[in-house]
């Protein structure tokens, strides 16, 4: 992958904060809108799709792990209390996977072609296997065997078939890949 | 530069994670009218009417895919009349929809005119917008609310039977946590054998009606539906399904007793809630 420059490190980038910010935050618009309008109108394969997830992960790649990470937290959180679902559950996840994906991005040499797809899957394995631990601290019934069956592994299929698609909407949106290989952190 | 950066890193991831961690320990503490649990209500507010916007725009798409889906195999129709078959497909899955919603209505009219219903029973008709899109909850998201008149626990039915119960409520729409949720449990009974239970919901969508008592005949086949005991927030007979398997083990003190609930959730729509 290309070198890329951190995102908005360089003080003659100022002027375009307003705009950075002002892209990202529609992209939050549209991947909460996606997940708590559309999402649970597509059932294909058992699951429902994760944009939220994918979102994260696009943003997470594109602008590295704070951006990730920040941006996880707000989308998990109005998605969690849109869908009346345990308020922090979600949004802490999501934090995970933005950092943990923005640190892949500013750590890895990523080929472009394959990074989404990987990232998403991997993502999607951190993502459920928090959601199946809270669950559990939580009480709740946890059939794992049952859970990967019919959730997981269906869930992990469609996330990576989305997951190009979806990523390339983010890069085009926010207008390419900013960030450089940060190795020395 | 580069170990600034780094702490700044982890000093945001760390802070995220503490709020997290506070918005979820909140969220348990508080009582049902604090912060978080308004701003549900809030959020409700905007997100409601794009849930209901979007269900009704994407349900031709779905309809019309499934019934696509079920023709797959039959089309080996020539090339000069593929057109017209298309344009015939679309209109066909615009009929079914509307077909379906007729059904749908007249069962609807046919449940809240039965005799379960106690005289004066007041329902508000509602329409399905949004469903839990993880596998942890079977909650499902209706267009009524506190404006409508529904509260907490009021009893959600449909042409065939039991939905669920009112879980969450905000002046525009509700969560109704159906009687398969793994946190749904519905005093109910078996008829005619009267053999009364819990029936109970699980993560992987089976229901059970558990606490029957060894010596109670059960059969597949009997019918199961709520037992309307005091205390009990639904009102009694409202159907839920069908016991479909029975077993008894020698060391448990309790039957276990499969049951098929009546209503299909997968294609849920139009409900009542009885108010």
């Amino acid at each position: 992958m290309a070198q890329r420059v951190p995102a908005i490190e360089n003080p003659a980038d100022a002027p375009h904060v307003a705009l950075e910010l002002g892209r990202l935050f529609v992209l939050l618009v549209v991947a909460t809108f996606l997940q708590t309008a559309v999402a649970a109108n597509i059932h294909i394969l058992g699951a429902n799709p994760d944009f939220v997830l994918i979102f994260v992960v696009a943003v997470a790649l594109l602008r590295g792990a704070e951006y990730g990470a920040v941006f996880g937290f707000v989308a998990g959180g109005i998605v969690s209390i849109a869908l009346f679902e345990t308020p922090g559950v979600r949004s802490l996840s999501m934090v995970a996977v933005g950092y943990l994906v923005g640190r892949y991005a500013e750590t890895a040499d990523l080929s472009p072609s394959v990074a989404p797809i990987v990232s998403v899957f991997v993502a999607t394995l951190i993502a459920e296997s928090l959601a199946l631990l809270t669950q559990f601290l939580f009480g709740r019934e946890v059939p794992l065997v049952y859970l990967v069956d019919h959730w997981v592994i269906p869930l992990l299929v469609l996330d990576s078939l989305l997951a190009m698609p979806l990523y390339l909407v983010a890069r085009w949106w926010l207008r390419g890949e900013r960030h450089v290989r940060i190795s020395e952190t | 530069m580069a170990r600034k950066r780094a702490l700044r890193r982890r000093i945001v991831v760390a802070i995220l994670v503490v709020l997290s961690v506070a918005l979820l320990t909140v969220y348990f503490r508080e009582s049902a009218n604090g912060p978080v649990h308004r701003s549900e209500s809030s959020a409700m507010r905007v997100v409601s009417p794009l849930q209901s916007g979007a269900a009704r725009a994407i349900k031709p798409f779905r309809d019309g895919l499934s019934w696509f889906g079920n023709l797959f195999s039959a089309q080996s129709q020539n090339r000069s009349l593929r057109t017209q078959v298309q344009q015939l497909r679309s209109q066909l899955a615009q009929q079914l929809v509307v077909q379906q919603q007729d059904t749908e209505l007249k069962s609807l009219v046919k449940m809240r005119d039965s005799s379960v219903f106690p005289k004066g029973s007041r329902f508000a008709q509602a329409r399905v917008i949004a469903r839990s899109t993880t596998a942890w909850y079977s909650t499902v998201t209706i267009d009524a609310g506190t404006d409508q008149g529904v509260r907490l626990n009021d009893a959600v039915v449909n042409g065939q039977g039991l939905v669920g119960r009112v879980s969450a409520v905000t002046p525009e729409a509700s969560e109704v946590t159906l009687i398969v949720d793994q946190d749904s449990y519905i005093d109910a009974k078996v008829v005619p054998s009267g053999a009364q239970g819990l029936v109970a919901g699980s993560v992987t969508g089976d229901v059970t009606l558990q606490y029957v008592d060894r010596s109670e005949k059960v059969v597949a086949g009997q019918v199961v539906v709520t037992s309307g005991m005091r205390g009990s927030i639904f009102t009694a007979n409202i159907p839920i399904g069908q016991v479909s398997a029975v077993a008894q083990q020698d060391v448990e003190l309790y039957q276990s007793i499969s049951v098929t609930p009546w209503v299909d959730f997968h294609t849920l729509d139009l409900v009542m809630v009885v108010l």
